[in-house]
């Protein structure tokens, strides 16, 4: 997800413009001049000008550096991965697990949905079956007994309540 | 005396020493596998600490920390790559000296000069943090205000990226506080129509988001790293005393500093160990040595980054603004644990501050025979593939934000978070400074609003009273920093180039 620095300093620009004039809208204390309206003012203003200079180019030169720094210390590993465009939307895959817990762990409960995302992670990280299945089975148990019984978050029981 | 023996009362509570031993063993592991950072094993543990007492919560943070960033020497020794980033620095180094067959003293001497490093900076806590209240207690929303805000500025100033991007991050991470309903008027701001965005963004689903979700989908776009070749191993104390002699030069001055870059608001452990590192090679006497596994420079960074730790405290307890990423996260435990950051934490709850103290000398102890048994069986651990322990991290990460609220849009903002670290992350936004200002956003914009009542809108009283004048001038000073050294190199470039 490399994006261009006119990219991400245009969104800024955009970002902290809307943010800045939002917050001007808002009332201020009442009988003061200042209140909730002035810092999103001036952190949206302040942001719009940085998006502007990054969007501009300043201050690369310092990137560059530490990053001719960086690798000449650490041994940058190189995947001999396909890198195309479909196979980086796999980074998207624990964010959607997550999602898919919210929307799930009130029917299904939590050790079901938890063997879901924990199977789905580890045959990504290309694990075998042999692997994946016992981690899938083992890892929501034990996650289950520890905040559950010894911390007591009330995680939803679902399909498969556990016996403790 | 009475306030020392409840100090250590509370410390040798069995809960205490449980949650001390148990919480080591995880920073050990965790610190050691690649890409598992002590900031994230920090941030994982938040929500076990809701359930433990005050001392054990702040016992815990204590000791994985300082625990993770010792073992992240580890795989950087064994297998050039640092467990955490604060071993990013000498890891080509030790991994020199591995493969001159000295593998025992280099993970030797990152253990050694690690815990003896954690004791110099516990120490220094000690000695600064009394007076450093004294002045405290005089501070009002000015001085606050110009502190948090220097803090903000130096964050920027050490990361290791754009000025100006760095400066957009810790922007971003005070607009992430300007969400909810804790403003000076009380209206809901920014919530979108939203009731659960009423309560403001939850500080520790976000740094999970940031820290441990975006680190899971990274790996899932990397390969594995190479397997721990299996190896005997010599004593591996040997010969540390007759380092710590031959070089207690270097040790000593890779704890000062660290010290002070660990003082230093937003400067952590990594940070501590690039300056120590470049220091050691920079004033050497055999400065050509360096990266051919010369103990030297390991030394000196392996001593300063673990004073820094404890250091970095120091600003935490006594104005609740951050040394590092870490102690980010330490604040907001405090916080839940009533023990608010100030100067009168001092006088009020006195034995706990020396409880603190005890936690960490005992922690950096205990982090001598952890650590041998550690390095021993590294080997064995970091064989554990990345897909059984990423899923058990995913897993953690859900229920531990659930944890916080027992709300489940909690988990939501962990995944957003986890999307917004990974972007900014690879287009060169550092990630830490938008942290560091989502802590202390609040702080920042209560001392900033309450001072600009206080002074009827006028802006000069910011500059007035002397402590905040000087602030003042620090913070202006670390924003014309970058401008300046720009300026001066762009002036020496232009003659050497018409020269030419």
């Amino acid at each position: 997800m490399r994006l261009s620095d006119r990219i991400t300093g245009g969104f800024l620009v955009v970002l902290g413009s809307v943010t800045a004039y939002a917050g001007s809208l808002l009332p201020p204390v009442p009988g003061q001049q200042v209140g909730p309206n002035v810092f999103p003012l001036v952190c949206g203003s302040l942001i719009a000008i940085c998006g502007l200079l990054i969007a501009l180019g300043i201050g690369r030169t310092f990137e560059d550096e530490a990053e001719a720094d960086f690798s000449a210390h650490v041994g940058v590993i190189e995947s001999d991965l396909p890198q195309t465009r479909l196979y980086k939307l796999r980074v998207l895959i624990p964010p959607a697990l997550l999602l898919f817990y919210v929307l799930a762990v009130d029917g299904l409960g939590f050790v079901p949905t938890a063997a879901v995302i924990a199977f789905v992670i580890a045959v990504t990280l290309g694990a075998n079956l042999k692997l994946a299945i016992p981690v899938a089975l083992l890892s929501p148990v034990g996650v289950h007994l520890i905040f559950y019984k010894l911390l007591r978050v009330p995680l939803p029981d679902g399909l498969l309540p556990m016996p403790w | 005396m009475a306030v020392y023996l409840e100090a250590f009362r509370m410390v040798m509570a069995p809960d205490v020493i449980i949650a001390i031993l148990l919480s080591s063993i995880y920073g050990l592991v965790v610190g050691s596998l690649p890409g598992l950072s002590a900031t994230m094993a920090t941030a994982l543990l938040v929500p076990v600490t809701f359930y433990l007492s005050p001392i054990a919560a702040i016992a815990t943070i204590i000791s994985a920390s300082a625990m993770a960033i010792f073992s992240g020497d580890i795989p950087g020794a064994l297998l050039r790559i640092p467990g955490t980033p604060a071993s990013a620095a000498y890891t080509d180094e030790a991994y020199a000296m591995t493969r001159k067959g000295q593998a025992e003293l280099a993970l030797g001497a990152g253990l050694w000069f690690s815990a003896l490093g954690g004791i110099a900076g516990t120490l220094s806590l000690i000695v600064l943090a009394p007076p450093l209240a004294e002045i405290a207690l005089s501070f009002s929303t000015f001085e606050y205000f110009w502190l948090a805000l220097l803090g903000l500025m130096c964050a920027t100033l050490v990361a290791r990226s754009s000025p100006v991007k760095a400066i957009a991050s810790m922007l971003l991470g005070l607009l992430i506080t300007c969400v909810g309903m804790e403003n000076p008027g009380g209206i809901a701001r920014f919530t979108f129509g939203f009731t659960d965005l009423l309560g403001g963004i939850e500080v520790i689903p976000a740094l999970v988001g940031v820290f441990a979700v975006s680190e899971v989908m990274r790996a899932m776009i990397s390969t594995d790293p190479p397997k721990m070749p299996k190896r005997k191993y010599d004593s591996i104390m040997a010969g540390q005393w007759m380092l710590t002699r031959k070089d207690w030069r270097q040790m000593t001055r890779g704890n000062f500093v660290g010290i002070i870059i660990g003082v230093l608001p937003g400067a952590g452990a990594d940070m501590a160990a690039w300056v120590s590192y470049a220091m050691s090679k920079r004033f050497s006497k055999e400065p050509e040595k360096f990266g051919t596994g010369h103990p030297e420079g390991l030394v000196e960074a392996g001593a300063s980054n673990n004073a820094s730790l404890a250091s970095g405290w120091v600003p935490a307890l006594l104005f609740g603004v951050p040394g590092d990423t870490i102690t980010a996260i330490a604040i907001g435990v405090l916080y839940m644990k009533g023990l608010n950051p100030g100067p009168t934490l001092f006088t009020e709850k006195a034995s706990s501050m020396y409880a603190l103290y005890i936690v960490f000398i005992i922690a950096n102890i205990i982090m001598i025979p952890l650590g041998i048994i550690m390095i021993r069986i590294a080997a064995t651990v970091l064989r554990a593939p990345r897909s059984a322990i990423l899923p058990v991290i995913v897993l953690c990460c859900a229920v531990g934000s659930f944890a916080t609220g027992n709300s489940l849009f909690a988990v939501l903002t962990v995944a957003a978070f986890g999307i917004i670290g990974y972007v900014m992350e690879a287009n060169g936004y550092p990630v830490a400074a938008m942290v560091l200002g989502i802590v202390m956003g609040t702080m920042v914009e209560q001392s900033f609003v309450t001072s600009l009542i206080k002074s009827d809108g006028s802006i000069l009283p910011f500059f007035e009273r002397p402590v905040s004048s000087v602030l003042a001038a620090l913070t202006i000073g670390a924003l014309a920093w970058p401008i300046l050294f720009w300026a001066w190199r762009k002036f020496q470039a232009t003659p050497a180039s018409a020269k030419a």
